[in-house]
């Protein structure tokens, strides 16, 4: 469609168009296709840190720095904390809650499937390197979100081999 | 005529001028004999009955939709000439007769439809203006009414796909999916913001704006679902 033509478009247009038209202002829709979660998941792995973070807990810019800075290693990405042996436990945290809340307000746009692999990361990260828990889900309840997480065929393989390893520390833990 | 008065004259005035289409649709449509005067009628329509004060005064919430009142008063207007034409000059024939007679579904719903394209057209060229306005904050602005084209536009009216994610990463220098999402989500608010504003300008109130974009959904639908 060329720039100057969406007027003539809907003068064109039969009612079901212009009903899909009026949609388009409907927040509740889903923004993302299926077929673009491994794109948007390559894409927020590779996001800064400090961008996602720092908008979602205003105010903690300069510690959010600090964290990402620690040990004079700089975490610029979510791939980057995610994949660090030895990764700021805070950070993890604040990932964790920031996937929960847009989890929990799903007018965000982001799809829910990328929060929730985010969300479970995190703990598993948490789990698997510096063995804290960070989660009050039962250990049912994580090790099946775990596993779900793993499965999902848009996830790369690093990120799979951790949240395997974290579902398998809660089985032995457990005996579940 | 006081200030009030004269806001409301010139609002109307603008208001015709807007749809003009719709409404000429509805008289020819309605009166196929009115077609070659269809112009002359709508303007006697407008400085006769519309312009005159009080007229806003009728089309209040007790009388329905505006656009409902305006259909009305033009159907009554044209039969009113049309009656005091056939006084003049009194039909020769049945048949001929008949040929001014209003139909009552079709030229409504056909007005209605034209309403609703026009309502959407002026909706996307504000809402285009508006983003490329030099003192909005650009590129950001630019680039939300191009995502909303691409992404939502162009697979409603070209039948072709969603851009896919990736592209549009580098083509906005989106810097995460929260970014991306962002920026869908402010075009669709920007879209809706300048519907709601297209509307009210007619509907006047906030609860009367509501229920004219549920009309408007509403009619779309009962439209499409009849094929």
């Amino acid at each position: 469609m060329s720039e100057l033509d969406s007027s003539e478009a809907v003068f064109k247009s039969r009612p079901k168009r212009l009903a899909a038209l009026m949609e388009a202002g409907t927040e509740g829709a889903r923004l993302w296709l299926p077929e673009e979660l491994a794109a948007i998941f390559q894409h927020q792995m590779q996001a800064p840190v400090l961008l996602d973070l720092g908008g979602f807990a205003p105010g903690t810019a300069v510690r959010l720095k600090t964290l990402s800075e620690a040990q004079g290693l700089i975490l610029k990405s979510f791939s980057d904390l995610f994949h660090h042996p030895s990764p700021p436990l805070e950070l993890l945290r604040l990932t964790k809650d920031f996937a929960k809340a847009n989890l929990d307000h799903s007018e965000s746009g982001l799809p829910a499937e990328i929060v929730s692999v985010l969300y479970y990361t995190s703990i598993a990260v948490a789990l698997v390197r510096l063995d804290t828990r960070i989660s009050q889900l039962k250990d049912a309840d994580l090790r099946h979100g775990l596993l779900w997480a793993k499965d999902q065929a848009w996830v790369d393989k690093e990120t799979k081999a951790l949240l395997l390893e974290a579902a398998e520390k809660i089985s032995k833990e457990t005996n579940l | 005529m006081g200030k009030a008065a004269e806001g409301d004259e010139a609002r109307l005035d603008r208001l015709i001028r807007q749809y003009w289409g719709p409404l000429k649709i509805f008289l020819v449509t309605t009166f196929p004999g009115l077609r070659d005067d269809a112009d002359i009628v709508l303007q006697e329509f407008a400085e006769d009955k519309i312009l005159r004060e009080g007229w806003l005064k009728r089309a209040d919430q007790s009388r329905g939709q505006f656009r409902h009142f305006l259909k009305t008063s033009l159907r009554n207007f044209a039969l009113d000439r049309l009656n005091r034409a056939e006084v003049k000059h009194p039909p020769v024939s049945l048949d001929e007769l008949e040929g001014e007679l209003p139909g009552a579904e079709a030229p409504s719903e056909e007005f209605d439809l034209i309403w609703v394209r026009t309502v959407l057209a002026e909706t996307l060229r504000r809402m285009e203006t508006d983003c490329k306005s030099p003192t909005a904050d650009q590129p950001r602005r630019a680039h939300t009414w191009e995502m909303f084209r691409i992404r939502l536009l162009a697979p409603i009216f070209d039948d072709t796909p969603p851009v896919p994610y990736e592209q549009l990463i580098d083509r906005f220098g989106l810097r995460s999916p929260m970014d991306a999402s962002n920026m869908l989500l402010s075009a669709k608010r920007i879209f809706k913001m300048h519907l709601n504003d297209v509307i009210k300008e007619y509907a006047e109130q906030d609860f009367a704006t509501a229920a004219e974009v549920s009309a408007l959904e509403e009619f779309l639908s009962r439209m499409t679902n009849r094929g």
